[in-house]
């Protein structure tokens, strides 16, 4: 499966490259696609109009499994005896085994098992549309959540000097999807989360349904102007969040949250993770240029009390799977102007064996989830699943991670987004082309 | 009721520009120019814009100089001359330069009180906070909030929500009102530190905001560490109270050691993480939540942390085996780089994002000569040349609520804050719910895009005319013309030295509706949510 796409590019990256800087260098002024036809010499294939490249391009939905997700509940590695050695009272119990069906992985191929609780996904695994990366994570074995959360976002471990996030330098070397979007990206979050910190017209936004400037209406214009005036003096990163925020107001009073009806009679939980994938799905839908959102959901730190069965972890992943499940059938499988792919990621796994208080501590590799209609899914990737056996683990404690996350998020983000930049989008990482999309 | 109560006859201004020093280690430039002209609000501001838009450059551009602007032209206005001459000597006094860095909001009777004692004056009656009269602000809370002065036992028994929800208001209420402003700086500060998030712990988490931030804010850090070790809220929300021989829980032993005392990277390994979850086995509680060192819970095969060797003990020696976890707090505590990393989050949340190695050696030589004593550390940090060259910081949330609440509000009349207090959620900063233990941000890239939430905020709070807070219109009326309503903002909401141009966009706005109560609270909005609010 595993494809250098480096090498198969053969003469398109660089007339890519070249269309690319045009459009960046064009993108403030009128309609890109007459900007960049007037760029182009004739004989190029009109693939290379704006409109046509940028339709090519997937809209990303990253999410960030916050607290070091235990990727062994996730996707059940049932084949591997010692997951059942070191794991007494927390083990998902396998497929086959005898017993009510409530408490049982539900198997994804002869090895692996997605818990009862993951089984919301399982219509889009089927589909081939989700793929789950197993031993994946990051080669730094920081296993502080802080550190590991800040060396994935950045995406490169180790570099203080390096405080951007891939996805924001991801945003920031591709034209817009659309030349005037007031707002292209967004964070689901009080606080910009770092995988966008760099990304042009980008904000975080708890709660889009209710971006507006509050006070009277009928003065509500001119202090949006005030206050646009105002900050026009600060710098940035404050002076683009406010003009960007009071360019945004509009845009989004334009779409009702409220009355927002899924398609395909998804049904999001009415939990804080489905109602930002919910006004995510509101946004894609209404065309307006946004390309990108990042979503948080936390829970996942689980020392103790685990129980993936029916108790805490079960409701985490419970939430994360049919929130996950309602934005496929609702936005993926019915994407038209732009696909979608969504990503998600956590800092670390946990040890391969559950500590004293029914939890489990933190440990290296764990799992990733990649779902579009261009993904290669129906899978669990692995390379060479390194085993659950304490000689195979790391330090004698964890799964050790063969596959560096940003291989797929590499993949994902030239073949999928359309990127040309991936040694800016990761600096100093030669991704392995693993075969992630298709 | 404010900091100008009690103040002594004797005016003490000559000590205004006292360079606060600690143990000679304090670099103060020679070169420095000792001349006091007075920074304009203009030019201040600017510095803090630089600030935050460098705080998005790799290490190596601040390293050249651009992070700390000196006298000159400002960077990226090469056309502007650095000093213009518009503001008032006291904003850009010594003592109102602390007075900003120290409080929630500059008041003009705190203005006063700095003014009378001086910059060192003034410091060390803040830091000595018992002897400060806060009779009044204590009487609200102890009123208002009745819970936060109950046993244990009676806190489990009371409703959750209730608990929660008293706790978030009484810090409010005190960080807006409290005349003890640095104690409460450092609250807030110690709260982030050692963070609990109340949704795991419950009523435990009042337990130690009184018991051991409030206790100790302005004590000794090994107390303060101590404590924080001890507390039934930080042993439950960090999964201590799990941790037993055979089972060792590594998550507090971790965080003590990444997020209380060394820092990430401050020299332990995770075989360290390891071994240490094993020496605070048995630390754990009891009853309701109160500590509790259980023999029969603890380890007792030998250990290594950090290259001390815990020899092998026996259950024989029974409550004696406390002493192995309190021997490695004193390691940890005495370990340089303990010193190094409290110095430098001191220096970021008084001071500056990007703390010079001069600025941290100092404090953390305060740390380490003075046994963690926190009030050396503060003097250090507030050394009055280093407060002079500081850029400014930008508000979180919390901050810009309590210092709306102290500027506008002439003397605490509200009733209650519940209103005000759940703004904070939705600007991002509900007190005692940041879910994992580093605690807020303290960062302008995080905070940078809230800028809707902060404007929304202003217009809720100015609109405010009746019920638990009155933000009382008129008070910003009693000369009836635009000039002297905007001439009070300036004076309350800005020390005096409101930016030229704010003065007029702000006249402007008010002027183009009728001068009513209304527009006046609408201008005033305006004012909190404007840039150059944002910033201490």
């Amino acid at each position: 499966m595993t494809t250098d796409l480096h090498e198969d590019d053969c003469g398109c990256t660089e007339y890519r490259e070249l269309s690319r800087r045009q459009f960046v260098g064009t993108a403030a002024g009128g309609s890109m696609a007459a900007v960049a036809a007037s760029y182009f010499p004739a004989w190029l294939p009109k693939v290379v109009l704006a409109e046509s490249y940028a339709s090519a391009r997937d809209v990303i939905l990253s999410v960030f499994m916050r607290g070091g997700a235990d990727g062994l509940s996730l996707c059940v590695p049932f084949g591997d005896p010692a997951y059942y050695t070191g794991r007494s009272t927390i083990a998902i119990p396998r497929p086959d085994a005898a017993g009510t069906t409530t408490t049982k992985g539900i198997a994804l191929d002869n090895f692996f098992a997605f818990p009862q609780a993951m089984a919301g996904l399982m219509p889009a695994f089927t589909a081939t549309d989700l793929l789950v990366v197993h031993a994946t994570g990051q080669f730094n074995n920081s296993r502080s959540h802080f550190d590991a959360q800040r060396y994935m976002e950045v995406g490169k471990p180790n570099d203080p000097a390096l405080v951007t996030g891939w996805l924001g330098r991801h945003l920031a070397t591709v034209p817009p999807l659309r030349s005037n979007a007031p707002l292209r990206a967004l964070g689901l979050s009080s606080g910009l989360q770092k995988s966008l910190v760099g990304a042009p017209k980008t904000l975080p936004i708890a709660n889009p349904a209710t971006f507006a400037l509050g006070g009277a209406a009928a003065t509500s214009a001119s202090r949006l102007s005030f206050l646009q005036s105002d900050y026009g003096t600060a710098s940035d990163p404050i002076r683009a969040a406010a003009l960007d925020a009071a360019n945004t107001v509009a845009l989004l009073k334009s779409i009702d949250f409220a009355t927002y009806r899924p398609a395909n009679g998804a049904v999001y939980p009415t939990s804080s993770f489905g109602n930002a994938l919910k006004s995510v799905a509101a946004l894609i839908k209404a065309d307006i240029g946004i390309e990108a959102a990042q979503v948080d959901i936390g829970g996942w730190d689980t020392h103790s009390g685990q129980d993936p069965i029916a108790g805490s972890m079960y409701r985490t992943m419970q939430d994360f799977s049919n929130s996950l499940a309602a934005f496929y059938a609702d936005v993926v499988t019915t994407a038209t102007t732009n696909g979608v792919t969504a990503v998600a990621v956590s800092e670390f796994g946990r040890n391969a064996r559950e500590n004293g208080s029914n939890g489990t501590d933190h440990g290296r590799g764990t799992v990733m989830f990649a779902l579009g209609k261009n993904i290669a899914g129906g899978r669990v990737m692995v390379n060479n699943w390194p085993g659950l056996a304490t000689a195979n683990l790391e330090g004698g404690q964890d799964l050790k991670v063969t596959i560096d996350y940003r291989d797929i998020l590499a993949e994902i983000v030239q073949n999928r987004l359309g990127s040309t930049s991936l040694p800016t989008v990761f600096p100093g990482w030669s991704a392995t082309m693993r075969g992630a999309t298709r | 009721m404010s900091i100008a109560d009690a103040l002594p006859q004797e005016s003490q201004s000559g000590m205004d520009d006292a360079v606060a020093t600690v143990s000679g280690s304090v670099a103060t430039p020679a070169s420095e120019p000792v001349t006091h002209a007075p920074r304009s609000r203009r030019a201040w501001f600017a510095a803090g814009a630089v600030v935050a838009a460098t705080a998005l450059l790799p290490r190596g551009a601040r390293a050249q100089g651009i992070r700390r602007p000196k006298p000159g032209p400002i960077p990226g206005t090469p056309n502007i001359p650095n000093e213009i001459p518009v503001a008032p000597i006291e904003w850009a006094s010594d003592t109102t330069r602390l007075l900003r860095r120290i409080s929630y909001g500059v008041t003009d009777a705190d203005v006063l009180a700095a003014k009378r004692y001086g910059f060192r004056g003034f410091m060390e009656r803040q830091l000595d906070y018992t002897n400060i009269d806060n009779s009044a602000v204590d009487a609200f809370v102890t009123a208002k909030y009745p819970l936060l002065s109950q046993s244990t036992t009676q806190l489990f028994a009371a409703d959750a929500t209730t608990v929660r929800l008293q706790l978030q208001q009484a810090t409010l209420y005190r960080a807006a009102f409290s005349n003890r402003q640095l104690y409460e700086r450092m609250v807030e500060f110690w709260s982030d530190h050692f963070n609990i998030s109340i949704t795991k712990v419950g009523y435990l988490k009042a337990v130690d905001d009184r018991d051991v931030i409030r206790k100790y804010a302005l004590g000794t850090f090994r107390d303060l560490l101590y404590a924080s070790a001890k507390s039934g809220a930080m042993m439950s929300y960090l999964d201590q109270i799990q941790s037993r021989s055979g089972a060792p829980n590594q998550n507090y032993a971790r965080e003590i050691m990444e997020l209380h005392t060394l820092g990430v990277d401050g020299g332990y390994t995770q075989t360290d993480v390891a071994e240490l979850s094993k020496v605070l086995t048995g630390w754990t509680i009891a009853g309701r939540g109160d500590f509790a060192f259980d023999p029969a819970r603890h380890d007792w095969t030998a250990k290594t942390v950090l290259g001390v060797k815990i020899p092998a003990g026996s259950p024989s020696l029974g409550a004696a085996g406390i002493k192995e976890g309190e021997q490695m707090l004193d390691v940890l505590l005495k370990h340089p780089s303990t010193a190094i990393f409290i110095a430098t989050k001191m220096l970021r949340w008084f001071l500056s994002y990007d703390p010079t190695q001069a600025q941290i050696d100092a404090v953390a030589s305060a740390y380490t000569s003075t046994g963690g004593d926190i009030k050396s550390m503060i003097r250090a940090t507030l050394n009055s040349a280093w407060l002079r060259d500081a850029p400014m910081k930008l508000k979180r949330p919390f901050h810009l609520v309590a210092s709306s609440l102290r500027t506008t509000l002439s003397s605490p009349t509200v009733l209650n804050v519940v209103s005000i207090n759940a703004q904070l959620t939705t600007t991002g900063q509900p007190l005692f719910l940041w879910d994992t233990p580093d605690g807020y941000p303290d960062k302008v890239e995080y905070w940078a895009g809230n800028v809707m939430a902060r404007w929304n905020f202003a217009a809720f709070y100015s609109a405010l005319a009746t019920g638990e807070v009155i933000v009382d219109a008129p008070s910003f009326m009693k000369g009836n013309t635009a000039d002297s309503t905007v001439a009070a903002i300036d004076t309350r909401l800005f020390g005096g030295e409101i930016d030229p141009q704010l003065r007029t966009s702000l006249t402007t706005y008010l002027t183009a509706g009728t001068y009513t109560a209304a527009r006046v609270r609408e201008t005033l909005a305006l004012a909190i949510s404007a840039n150059s609010f944002q910033w201490f």
